[in-house]
C-alpha cells in the first residue's frame, strides 16, 4: 500500500488499451449503456460515424484503470474528470500517458494524455485526484 | 436549435441500485480487456481488488470496491432520461457524451444500496453544438453522499 511519501511530482505512467469489435458490446452488458451507435455500425454510419464507436465511458474507465496502476487503489480516487474531444471507434488502440502534477495536503494530483494509434489526442483535460495519509 | 434553458432545473429519480459482487468483477474485467464472466481471460490485469473476492478479502477494504467509473452502472440513469427526455427533446442520433466528472466522498462495494437523484443544471450553445450538463447525487444505505457526478452531452445541430 502506498503512502503519501511514495507520490513525486514528475512521476509518470502509461497503460494501452485496444477497442477490440466486441469492447462496446462487453461494455454495453457491464454498464447497461447500450446506445446503439455502440453496438450496430448501420446506426453509427448514419450518424456520420466511420464505424461503430466506443462508450466515452468506457475510455474514461481505462483513464481510471491507468491512474489506479499508478495510485495502486481503486479506492482512493478523490476526484476523475475528462473531455472526450474524439470518439475511440472499433478497431482503435489508445495510449495514456500521466504525469504526477501536485503532491500537498494530503492530495496527490495527476493530469493523464491519452491518443489513438494515429496520434490523435481522444480525451482533453484528463485529471485524476486521490487522497493518501502521511 | 438551442437547448431552452427552462429546463434548467429540470429533476430524475430517484433511481435505486443494489451493488452486485459479480457485476463489480465483470466490469473491471471488461474494462481490462477481457469478457463478462471469464475473470482472468483479460488482456490487461484488473486490479485485484475490484475482481479477485480473495484478494480483496486480505484488503484494507475486506471486499471488492467498486471502481471509480462503475458509477456509470447506477449513477447514470438522470442523464439517459434527460437525453431521452421528449420534453427536451434531444436528438439521441446526434448525440455524444462530451465531458464527464466525478467526485468521490466514499467507496462503493457489494451489497450496498445506491439511491441517485440528478438535475439539468446547464444548457448553452458554442456554435453547431448544443451543450446539456446532469448533476447527480449518489447516497448509499447510510444516507452518506459517495458521488456526485457531472454529465454533459453534445448535440451535433
Amino acid at each position: 500500500m502506498k503512502r503519501l511519501a511514495d507520490f513525486r511530482v514528475g512521476d509518470t505512467f502509461e497503460l494501452t488499451r485496444s477497442a477490440d469489435r466486441y469492447r462496446p458490446i462487453y461494455y454495453a452488458a457491464v454498464s447497461g449503456d447500450f446506445n446503439p451507435i455502440h453496438i450496430d455500425r448501420e446506426v453509427a454510419q448514419l450518424a456520420g460515424l466511420p464505424d461503430t464507436i466506443l462508450q466515452g465511458m468506457c475510455t474514461m474507465a481505462w483513464l481510471a484503470d491507468a491512474c489506479t496502476s499508478y495510485f495502486g487503489d481503486p479506492g482512493r480516487f478523490r476526484r476523475l474528470r475528462v473531455r472526450f474531444s474524439r470518439p475511440v471507434v472499433s478497431g482503435d488502440t489508445v495510449t495514456f500517458r500521466g504525469r504526477c502534477t501536485s503532491v500537498e495536503g494530503g492530495r496527490v494530483r495527476v493530469e493523464v494524455e491519452a491518443s489513438n494509434q494515429r496520434g490523435e489526442e481522444v480525451l482533453k483535460g484528463a485529471a485524476a485526484e486521490a487522497s493518501f495519509e502521511e | 436549435m438551442a437547448i431552452d434553458p427552462r429546463h434548467v432545473g429540470r429533476r430524475y429519480g430517484p433511481y435505486r441500485h443494489q451493488v452486485c459482487a459479480e457485476r463489480v468483477r465483470d466490469f473491471a474485467t471488461v474494462v481490462a480487456g477481457g469478457a463478462p464472466g471469464h475473470f482472468g481471460a483479460a488482456s490487461g490485469e484488473p486490479h485485484p481488488w475490484s475482481a479477485d473476492e480473495e484478494a480483496a478479502a486480505r484488503s484494507p477494504y475486506g471486499a471488492l470496491v467498486a471502481p471509480p467509473t462503475f458509477a456509470v452502472t447506477f449513477a447514470m440513469d438522470p442523464f439517459a432520461q434527460a437525453c431521452a427526455d421528449p420534453e427536451i427533446g434531444l436528438d439521441l442520433v446526434r448525440l455524444l457524451h462530451a465531458e464527464q466528472e466525478f467526485e468521490y466522498r466514499g467507496v462503493v462495494r457489494p451489497a450496498d444500496v445506491l439511491t441517485t437523484r440528478g438535475e439539468v443544471v446547464e444548457v448553452h450553445s458554442k456554435g453547431p453544438l448544443d451543450f446539456m450538463t446532469v448533476r447527480t447525487e449518489t447516497r448509499n444505505q447510510a444516507d452518506e453522499l459517495v458521488i456526485v457526478g457531472l454529465w454533459t452531452a453534445v448535440v451535433r445541430t
